[in-house]
């Protein structure tokens, strides 16, 4: 790629971009999410909303409002958007956006195979399906056995497909080889992603790389936190663990030798980023580690909004209003539970 | 006049409204849209107020409504529009009205919701009836095949192989039929192909017509598809790669006999859910038609409530909570129309306790409002996009009526073509309350809500086409030139003429390619042409030369007339305010300013023009070597264009230098005078409040602008308060640059009207152009063939004058008339930093069924 991004990055990607902030700019603010927690009941909160830029998407909803019913709805208003981006994209945008699917894309097929597993219907699960993430095949996942199954019969022709080349193994599916096999697609698939970035160059690799260097050190640290007290071996686990990340390879070999948490706070120590973020966690607030993941998340995402003509806004602004749902459904949750001590504790967008 | 001339006069009105009479009372001033409310609950976020609950329910019935609507426009039933608009519906109503709605949303659920299934249930029965007349043939084309498969018995020679191939096929045979979309086939094969790793056989056609999916309601292709398979667990894996292509699955028939039982079992059934839902869809006609008459009365009451109620929401709540307080703008006139409006809603709703009123005092500056009338609008509007006027001050939009049209005249000016734009405004005026194009969108709106300006526009264009004797870029010759040939010929005089004269005879007509009139002959020039621009100039070569020099004094004239007006009009703005030591201070310098540097100029023009005549023309001086040289101070000695010119421009270039200073320092420094005696004064009376009503001055030094006589008790109250912070720096501050700016642009917006000549230079070049190119090859052709040729070089040439001299020359001299207004004249009097008055009227509330923006 040429230096200069910046001469014809506008005829093809500029509509879109200019699109994308615009969308930014229709982000919850902070005195929104005030008037949010004032709310007593569901219907208040429509009504709030209503005032917002989700206008009245909820209008054709009959009563009574339920969260499940709120959230759906924004998934879909989000799912709108994003197939209009993907509509109206070109290359190498749009494959930008078929890796940012993708994620998705595992999640659902993992939730699906989850489901089977427990014996529930397929129609049942779709409806928790991430929209983002459909794809055809993906109703057809319950058929395979073994992973190499699933690869072979179904997945192929899906983007996932490259991912598949590390958990090719006949083993049956069971709930841990699941979990296993969720890890090691999203391993491929990050690094695959991080590699596409690489490639692209531009500013486009300046903003996503970091971005995608924190998800692979998240997962890394969150796969080694859910890993305590089960039967994962150290070296499964650190087959798990992405490649790309801050902490490869040196904070990825002593992530695999802890035993607990504090053991995981020390290697994070090591790392000027991380440590903050593990000060923070249990602090005032009772800051779980995961929020803490989320609020840095933001923070980065956030900036990517301050450089031009890349792809990470587009990212970043899926990312961010995924976060203002977690947060709207969050105080939804809260009101409609009566459990308004932690109305508050929902990420604010800044 | 009074009104357009400055906006209204406002009061703040107190509305006192009896908890049980608002309504009502809201109700009634809707119909009138008096007043504008004033939000008193701003700090209150909308799902805090008191009315929420009624909104809500407001807003529960809009979805219904919207529903209903849907429903009605899908089942294709015309949606009557009331003329009239009907009143709020009384809140003893509105109950009612929500549970008819209620049930009959439930009804109309219930009804559409069997009919969906009994359609759902029929198509699927069609679908099968398809599946089943392909599939047949898909057997008889199997039959064909069984010679490969008798082919098997000479393997049977292995017992191990016999044994399995006897297992598989005492294996059931089984399949599996159905409709696929046309677009999944390929993958779904695919699929099949890869998941049960060859061992079924799909057969699949095409269907030949497109059906309706039951889901979705779209018509598509479709292939109809039967797969055959050995053995249970294939068979579930085919079942759910079906389910996952969404397939249509339908059971499959063994024997031919079973086959038409089921086809005949299916067509009789088809034919009884054909009748059912002819019954049920006639059923649903009839509850829609019956909705459909009261659905717009409905829609337009439930806007009016949930107005009255965001209004409601706006005013404060009494202590004792038995009444609203609301705070109003009212323009004073209205005030007795107010208070009948309160009368009757608290008549209406039988309230013990009428609703009153209680104009209050204000400091605060009121909304702009002036009255217009569909012709003042437009108008108006111009001046509006620029800026709305601040409250009193005086509106230009009175004087833009005739001077903008004028202005566009000069830069438009065509017989022809303002005689074209005319009729079409006139055609739009005619027809104003054709309903098509009162709805009309877009460009033709623009049009439209223009159409008087447009008219005015016109008919200013042919006045100012006469007098450049402009149509269609030709000259028209009324009543015959001015100018007479012969008379230059040498035989048309006596000899003892012959001499002072250069006259022509034979030779020098027949030798030279140019010839020059002299008007100093006698008889050549026969005084001047009655109306505008001889026609004779447009024979000659020089017309530019001479149409230039009078274009572009014209413009000058006309821009400083312009500007000095919009000076004037300052004084009227002063005055209004009381801010006499403005007029002083300001405004004259201003104009002294303006007259003895410009003003000085057109008088040169003039005296030019009828001092000197067709004889003295050698030796008149150039109006911009006297004009420079008014600055410069030549030492040589010019002759001048009269006796004791260097004396008069001296001392109008002393008055001008002297207006200079003043116009910087006088306004500073008199409010600083202002300002200390005032602070003397006060020290020295210390004890009581300082109240001096008669000193003009000292009101307007209050900088506030909306203090009327009527008043002046409740101004002492209010005057501590506003004593805003005296800060001399930044007066000077603004003053100077204003100063600068006024004196700068004195010079460059005179410079600026220049566009006036430029731009009428221009379309009359260009529509000259046109027709040299166009009608003149068209003109050139001969007797025979011409007319062929004609016609169609007509129809082009009106074309190219419709689209580039009338609308692209006409908006280019649009906006720069726009300019002309908002720019040169009305920065020297026009504040524009008010507010427009939005009164709350239901007459605001869109009277059409928006459902585009409801089913988004």
């Amino acid at each position: 790629m040429l230096e200069c991004a910046e001469l014809y990055f506008n005829v093809d990607h500029g509509y879109l971009e200019g699109l994308v902030r615009g969308c930014k700019a229709s982000l919850l603010t902070q005195q929104d999410y005030i008037n949010l927690a004032q709310c007593e009941t569901l219907e208040d909160l429509k009504i709030h909303l209503q005032t917002t830029d989700y206008g009245n998407f909820l209008a054709n909803q009959t009563n009574p409002l339920t969260v499940s019913k709120i959230d759906t709805e924004m998934r879909k208003r989000l799912c709108r958007e994003f197939d209009y981006f993907r509509n109206n994209s070109l290359e190498p945008l749009s494959t930008f956006f078929t890796y940012m699917t993708c994620s998705y894309m595992i999640d659902n097929v993992i939730l699906l195979m989850n489901g089977a597993l427990q014996k529930k219907s397929v129609k049942e699960i779709l409806v928790k399906c991430h929209p983002l993430g459909r794809f055809t095949e993906m109703e057809a996942v319950n058929i395979a056995e073994t992973p190499s199954d699933l690869f072979n019969a179904i997945l192929v022709e899906t983007p996932l497909a490259p991912f598949f080349q590390d958990c090719m193994s006949e083993n049956t599916l069971d709930e841990l080889n699941i979990e296993l096999l969720r890890n090691k697609l999203y391993k491929s698939y990050l690094e695959a992603f991080y590699k596409f970035c690489k490639n692209h160059g531009d500013v486009t690799a300046e903003v996503m790389c970091p971005i995608l260097e924190f998800e692979a050190d998240r997962r890394a640290f969150i796969i080694t936190f859910n890993s305590f007290g089960t039967e994962l071996s150290k070296e499964d686990r650190e087959t798990l663990y992405p490649t790309i990340g801050k902490l490869y390879p040196e904070g990825l070999r002593l992530l695999a030798q802890a035993e607990d948490f504090d053991q995981m706070k020390r290697v994070a120590d090591h790392y000027g980023v991380y440590k903050p973020l593990f000060e923070a966690v249990g602090g005032s607030g009772g800051k779980t580690l995961e929020d803490v993941f989320y609020e840095h998340e933001v923070q980065i995402n956030v900036l990517a909004f301050n450089r031009q003509f890349h792809y990470g806004v587009f990212y970043a602004y899926v990312k961010l209003k995924e976060q203002e749902m977690r947060n709207i459904v969050w105080i939804a949750e809260c009101i409609s539970q009566r459990h308004r001590t932690k109305i508050n504790s929902y990420i604010p967008i800044l | 006049m009074g009104s357009l001339f400055r906006s209204e006069t406002m009061c703040l009105a107190q509305l006192f409204l009896q908890s049980g009479t608002a309504y009502e009372c809201l109700s009634a001033l809707g119909e009138k849209g008096l007043v504008q409310f004033r939000d008193l609950n701003q700090n209150i976020s909308s799902f805090q107020r008191k009315f929420v609950g009624e909104v809500k329910r407001c807003e529960e019935l809009e979805r219904i409504l919207v529903y209903l609507v849907q429903e009605i426009n899908r089942a294709d039933i015309p949606l009557p529009e009331g003329e009239t608009s009907p009143p709020a519906p009384p809140l003893k109503q509105v109950l009612e009205m929500q549970e008819q709605l209620q049930k009959l949303e439930v009804e109309l659920r219930e009804v559409t919701k069997n009919k969906e299934k009994l359609r759902k249930n029929l198509l699927e029965l069609i679908e099968y009836t398809h599946m089943l007349r392909v599939t047949k043939t898909f057997v008889k084309r199997n039959v064909e095949f069984e010679p490969t498969y008798e082919e098997f018995p000479p393997l049977e020679n292995d017992s191990l192989l016999d044994y399995s191939c006897m297992q598989r096929l005492g294996a059931k045979l089984g399949f599996v039929s159905g409709l696929i979309h046309q677009g999944k086939v390929e993958a779904f094969e695919k699929m099949l192909w890869r998941v049960c790793k060859g061992y079924t056989i799909v057969t699949y056609a095409e269907l030949d017509e497109s059906l309706e999916d039951p889901e979705t309601g779209e018509v598509i292709k479709w292939y109809v598809f039967l797969i055959s398979f050995w053995g249970e667990q294939i068979g579930h894996k085919v079942k759910k790669i079906c389910d996952c292509y969404h397939c249509h699955v339908y059971p499959y028939p063994h024997t031919a006999e079973e086959r038409e039982e089921i086809q005949e079992g299916l067509n009789t059934r088809i034919q009884d859910l054909y009748t059912v839902l002819h019954k049920t869809e006639d059923y649903l006609r009839q509850v829609l038609c019956k909705a459909a008459e009261s659905v717009y009365t409905r829609v337009i009451q439930v806007k009016k409530m949930k107005a009255i109620y965001h209004m409601l929401n706006m005013c404060s709540i009494d202590v004792t909570n038995k009444c609203l307080i609301a705070e109003v703008w009212c323009p004073e006139a209205d005030l007795h129309e107010l208070r009948r409006a309160l009368e009757e809603g608290s008549r209406e709703s039988g309230a013990t306790i009428p609703s009153f009123m209680n104009v209050i005092p204000t400091k605060e500056t009121p909304p702009t409002l002036i009255r217009t009338n569909k012709f003042t609008e437009g108008f108006q509007n111009i001046v509006d996009a620029y800026g709305v006027g601040s409250y009193r001050e005086v509106n230009p939009a009175l004087f833009t009526i005739i001077t903008f049209p004028f202005l566009f005249a000069v830069m438009f000016g065509d017989f022809g073509h303002g005689f074209v734009m005319f009729l079409f405004a006139l055609l739009l005026v005619l027809n104003e309350d054709h309903p098509r194009l009162n709805q009309s969108q877009e460009i033709m709106r623009m049009f439209f809500n223009g159409r008087y300006i447009l008219l005015l526009m016109g008919l200013f264009s042919v006045y100012t086409g006469l007098i450049y004797n402009d149509c269609f870029s030709k000259s028209v010759n009324l009543f015959g030139s001015g100018w007479n040939v012969s008379a230059m010929f040498s035989s048309s005089h006596s000899p003892t003429e012959h001499k002072k004269m250069v006259l022509w005879n034979d030779s020098t007509v027949r030798h030279s390619r140019v010839l020059q009139l002299d008007p100093s002959v006698p008889g050549v020039f026969r005084g001047p042409y009655p109306l505008g621009i001889d026609p004779i100039w447009n024979l000659a070569t020089n017309r530019l030369t001479f149409l230039n020099s009078f274009k572009m004094k014209m413009s000058v004239i006309l821009g400083i007339i312009h500007m000095t007006f919009g000076v004037i009009l300052g004084i009227f703005n002063h005055l209004h305010f009381r801010k006499k030591f403005n007029i002083y201070l300001v405004s004259i310098p201003e104009l002294l300013f303006m007259l003895c540097i410009f003003g000085y100029l057109i008088f040169m023009i003039v005296y030019k023009w009828l001092v000197f005549s067709a004889e003295t023309s050698r030796v008149a001086p150039s109006i911009l070597i006297e004009f420079i040289n008014m600055f410069l101070f030549p030492a040589t000695e010019t002759n001048g264009l009269y006796t004791g010119q260097e004396h008069v421009q001296r001392v109008l270039l002393a008055v001008t230098a002297l207006s200079v200073p003043v116009l910087f320092l006088g306004k500073p420094l008199f409010l600083l005078w202002l300002h200390n005696g005032r602070s003397c004064f006060g020290v020295s009376r210390s004890g009581y409040t300082l109240v001096r009503k008669d000193s003009e001055e000292e009101v307007s030094l209050l900088g506030s602008q909306d203090i009327e006589e009527g008043h002046n008790q409740m101004e002492d109250g209010c005057r501590e308060m506003t004593c805003e912070e005296f800060n001399f720096g930044e007066i000077l501050m603004t003053q100077v640059i204003h100063s600068i700016e006024y004196c700068l642009g004195c010079i460059s917006n005179t410079a600026s009207y220049l566009r006036l000549w430029a731009l009428s230079l221009a379309h009359a070049q260009l529509s000259d152009v046109l027709w040299a190119m166009l009608m003149r090859v068209g003109l050139r052709v001969d007797t025979a063939f011409g007319v062929l040729l004609l016609l169609p070089v007509i129809a082009l040439f009106a074309v190219l004058t419709i689209f580039i001299l009338l609308i692209m020359e006409g908006l280019s001299a649009f906006l720069h008339a726009i300019r002309l207004h908002w720019v040169e004249f009305q920065n020297k009097f026009y504040v524009g930093a008010g507010t427009k008055f939005v009164p709350f009227s239901f007459r605001l509330l869109s009277s059409k069924f928006n459902t585009n923006d409801s089913v988004e």
